[in-house]
Formats: C-alpha cells, structure tokens, sequence
C-alpha cells in the first residue's frame, strides 16, 4: 500500500489542533483592546501542532482545516473569505517561518515563526482590506498600532507554543509518539 | 546556514513586510490624494452628505478629541471600543440641523451595506451606536439596537453617511 504524507494519526492530531483553534478563538476572551491580543492562543497552538506532527505542511494543514471550521461557523466580521484566508495564512506563514529557522523546539525560532506566521494574518486582513478599496485613512490611523499588536501577540504566543513542545518533551510524549510508530 | 543568520533572516523578512505595508500605504494615500482633489475629500475620509449636499469629510484626526467608549455585543460577548456616531455627527454639523426624525444612514460600499437610523436612535446614550475601530483599522458600525446588535447586521468598512431631514 502506498504510503501517505501524514499518517492517519497525524491527521488526527491535527484536526484536533484545528479545532482547538476554532473552540479558543470562541470560548476564550482576553480584556484587551489591542488588535491581534488572540494570537497569544493561536500561535501557540500552531506551533504546537508543528512540533508535534514535524513534517513540512503540517501547520498550513491546521491553518486551512480551522478556516474551513470558522468560515462555516460564521467567524469573523469581513465575512467567510477573509475568515478562510486569513486562518490558513496563519498557517501558511509559520510553514514557510519554519523552512527557514527549523524546529520550533528553540524558543527563538518559535517566537519568530509565531511573529511571521502572525503578520501572515494581518498581511490578508490588510490585504483584503486594500483590495475592496476600504478607506485609507482609517486603515493608517490604526495600520502601525494593529502591526505592532500582531508581532508582539504573536511572538508571545510562538514561545508559549515552544515552552509547551519543551515541556511535552520534559515529559515523555515525544518518545511516546516514537514508540507508536 | 547557521540558526543566527537563518533567525537574521527571519527578523529581516518581518521588518521588510512591515516597511512594504507601510510604503503602499503611503503610496495609496499619495494617489488617492490626487484622485479626490476636485471633491476635496482627502484620502481615507468618509463624507457626510447632509440632503444630499457634501457638507463634510469625517477624517481619522476628530477621533483624537473624541471620548472613546465601549459595549459588549450581545452576540459573542465581545468588547467593542470606539466613538459614539453622535459625537462624531456633532463634530462636524451644528445640533439645530438635526431633528428627532432626522434619517442618518451609514453605508459601505465595500461590503454593500448600510444602516438606516434616525437622530432620535442616535442620540440615546443608551443604544451606543458607535464606530468601532475594527482589527484591520477600518470603521465599524455597531450599536446596542435591536436592528444593529449581530454582526449580519452591523456596518463593517464604513464610507459613507447620509443624513436626510424629513
């Protein structure tokens, strides 16, 4: 039988991140009025699922799997497109982060990947934004204040997600998971 | 490649997108700059037509001396932080050329909606109709009301207002 890119488990494993995705942007809310505040969750999860399942793609996977979920749940304010793009970007970006510095196991490369994979995301919102041809003036008012939102939340939420691949090192769970194989 | 100059990299391409958004932003507001001089709206302004008369461009600077307020929506139990329509209304036009019955409506061309309230709906505090500063820094309308408290219904990419006296 022909083998497959990710094995069944894998795919498992990162639906389940997808929809850790969807389940945090919903349930979980932080008091702060600062564009980008949910990339604390989101990146860490990211990450996570990257480290977990290491294969090029895995995190773009999670990315469009969660914007599949939230484009259908109705997320988003700018409708189901932008919700679809900009949560796959989210995952596209880190893949591409993650070519080129390498596990997100170091905490650097992680909260980098979690910036880039980030500003990916902000990069769609804008993009989409100038394309519809939205008020300029506006978008500027907040453009620097929203950029600077998405890399500092996702820089943290890129080494929250390494401190956790450390920790689930720490504990075991990689040598587990080479066992199963 | 050794892992610094890869990270190198990495803080280069971050600091590269940031400067390419900021420069087409520039380069947008340049252009449309040019384009809207004969209506002497200036980029990124929205217009307020008063009976179907351009009486005044809303620009991102009268936010500065607005009171920013907040409301949770009713939909996702979400913050919303802005300014009241009403201040922003009364930045630019005198109180007397409104009346109770008075029809603002508040348009997007972008996301072909819009919303139709009247002066009376606008100035109850307790409706907080208001312009949110969405994530991708365009102007959102929500509101409390009934007919404007979900997301189907609120105003996302606001470029217009028009108010009607009856």
């Amino acid at each position: 039988m022909k083998k497959t890119y990710f094995s069944l488990f894998q795919l498992i494993l990162l639906a389940l991140f997808a929809a850790l995705i969807v389940v945090a942007k919903v349930a979980l809310r932080l008091p702060l009025q600062l564009s980008g505040h949910s990339g604390i969750f989101w990146m860490a999860i990211i990450i996570v699922a990257a480290g977990v399942v290491p294969k090029r793609g895995a995190a773009s996977l999670v990315g469009l799997t969660s914007g599949i979920l939230a484009s259908f749940l109705g997320l988003g304010d700018f409708g189901a497109l932008d919700t679809l793009l900009s949560y796959t970007m989210v995952g596209v970006g880190t893949d591409l982060a993650l070519l080129l510095l390498g596990k997100p196991e170091n905490l650097v490369v992680a909260g980098l990947a979690g910036v880039i994979g980030h500003f990916a995301k902000f990069l769609v919102k804008w993009g989409m934004a100038a394309i519809t041809g939205a008020p300029v003036g506006f978008v500027a008012l907040g453009l620097l204040k929203a950029m600077i939102g998405y890399v500092v939340f996702g820089a943290i939420g890129g080494v929250l997600g390494g401190l956790t691949l450390l920790a689930l090192k720490k504990a075991g769970f990689f040598a587990y998971l080479q066992e199963k194989r | 490649m050794s892992q610094k100059l890869r990270i190198l990299i990495g803080l280069i391409v971050v600091v590269v997108l940031i400067g390419v958004v900021l420069g087409i932003e520039a380069l947008r507001g340049r252009v449309d700059n040019s384009l809207q001089a004969e209506i002497t709206l200036e980029p990124g302004n929205v217009p307020i037509y008063l009976d179907g008369k351009l009486v005044a461009a809303f620009a991102p600077d009268a936010l500065e001396t607005l009171e920013q307020v907040n409301l949770t929506d009713a939909e996702e139990g979400k913050n919303q932080s802005g300014y009241l329509l009403h201040d922003v209304l009364l930045t630019y036009l005198d109180e007397d050329t409104l009346s109770p019955e008075t029809q603002i409506t508040v348009a997007s061309s972008v996301s072909d909606k819009s919303a139709e309230l009247t002066w009376a709906e606008v100035k109850a505090e307790e409706n907080m109709v208001m312009f949110d500063l969405s994530s991708r820094g365009t102007l959102k309308l929500v509101s409390l009301l009934e007919k404007l408290d979900v997301r189907d219904e609120w105003v996302q990419d606001v470029d217009r207002i028009e108010i009607a006296n009856p």
